[in-house]
């Protein structure tokens, strides 16, 4: 049974699981999801670049020196922040700091993972470093990055 | 030799301003629709209240699709042909509630190239400030270009 499942069942809260409970140089996730031609088009139309577009349509990613539609690297990085919902809840994201090493495919299995680089107390919150990565399903790395969470005062 | 960078540096201080943009209920559920979110308290108002909030909570790298509709200008670069996204960051600083309504004020950061195994690159940071309609700061956002020869 993964770390995850054994915290939760100590009623303790998200926050808390991940902030108190993770150690240095464990790992969080991984989360595999997948963004889908839908899910891109729905996310282009929000964000207000309508398609068709280089996220949306072949004919434009190719004329871009795209070989097939990406995910736009602002979509990427809200997947990567989901990984936070496996244990601790994404509201709890200080600071997520990430490089696009690859265009990131649709329909296509994505891994998150975190890795804990330091903790800390800070102003009486406690805080997580992590290293972010995200990869394909050979392990393509598509987004690396870095991650500071905390358990946060509420508005 | 160092690489001599030529764009127009008189961009540096000047702030680029565009909002104010609403955040809605409507928009907070559509944004984790459609990247998956399930966290109760970005799709259930009442589960946000329970939490201590004050209402539906926005996810923390929602206010970076907004940073599209700031009009920011070519900074007249002399490198490189294409440009691509090379990274984004987000640092949050007060969580963005539903019937908020930000405003944004990005500025050009920093331009400065970088040499690796495919060769030089140029990267252009461009960073936005959000504030909400108390004039509070809520999150910083960074994009960062990148351009080859």
């Amino acid at each position: 049974m993964s770390k995850n499942l054994l915290l939760r069942e100590n009623n303790m809260s998200n926050e808390q699981i991940l902030t108190q409970q993770f150690e240095l140089g464990d790992e969080i996730g991984p989360l595999v999801i997948r963004a889908t031609d839908v899910d891109v088009t729905n996310f282009c139309n929000l964000w207000g670049n309508e398609p068709p577009n280089r996220f949306t349509s072949i004919e434009v990613a190719k004329e871009a020196g795209l070989a097939e539609p990406i995910v736009p690297g602002i979509m990427s990085m809200a997947l990567v922040a989901k990984l936070f919902n496996l244990c601790g809840g994404s509201q709890i994201i200080d600071d997520l700091d990430v490089v696009f090493r690859a265009a990131v495919p649709h329909n296509s299995d994505l891994h998150v993972t975190a890795t804990v680089t330091d903790t800390r107390d800070e102003d009486g919150k406690n805080v997580l470093e992590c290293d972010i990565l995200m990869t394909g399903p050979e392990g393509q790395r598509y987004v690396i990055g870095t991650a500071v969470v905390s358990n946060k005062a509420r508005s | 030799m160092e690489l001599k960078l030529e764009y127009d540096k008189s961009l540096y201080g000047v702030e680029h301003e565009a909002g104010p943009f609403e955040v809605t209920e409507e928009l907070i559920k559509r944004y984790c629709i459609a990247t998956d979110e399930t966290n109760k308290i970005f799709i259930d108002s009442e589960e946000a209240k329970k939490a201590g909030f004050s209402g539906l909570v926005a996810p923390p790298t929602m206010c970076t699709m907004f940073v599209r509709h700031v009009k920011l200008p070519d900074i007249k670069l002399n490198f490189g042909k294409n440009r691509f996204h090379a990274g984004q960051r987000v640092s949050t600083r007060l969580p963005i509630i539903a019937g908020d309504f930000l405003n944004a004020s990005s500025h050009l950061k920093e331009v400065y190239p970088k040499t690796g195994r495919s060769g030089t690159m140029v990267f252009i940071v461009w960073e936005t400030t959000f504030t909400n309609q108390e004039g509070q700061i809520v999150a910083d956002v960074q994009e960062s270009f990148a351009t080859r020869e």
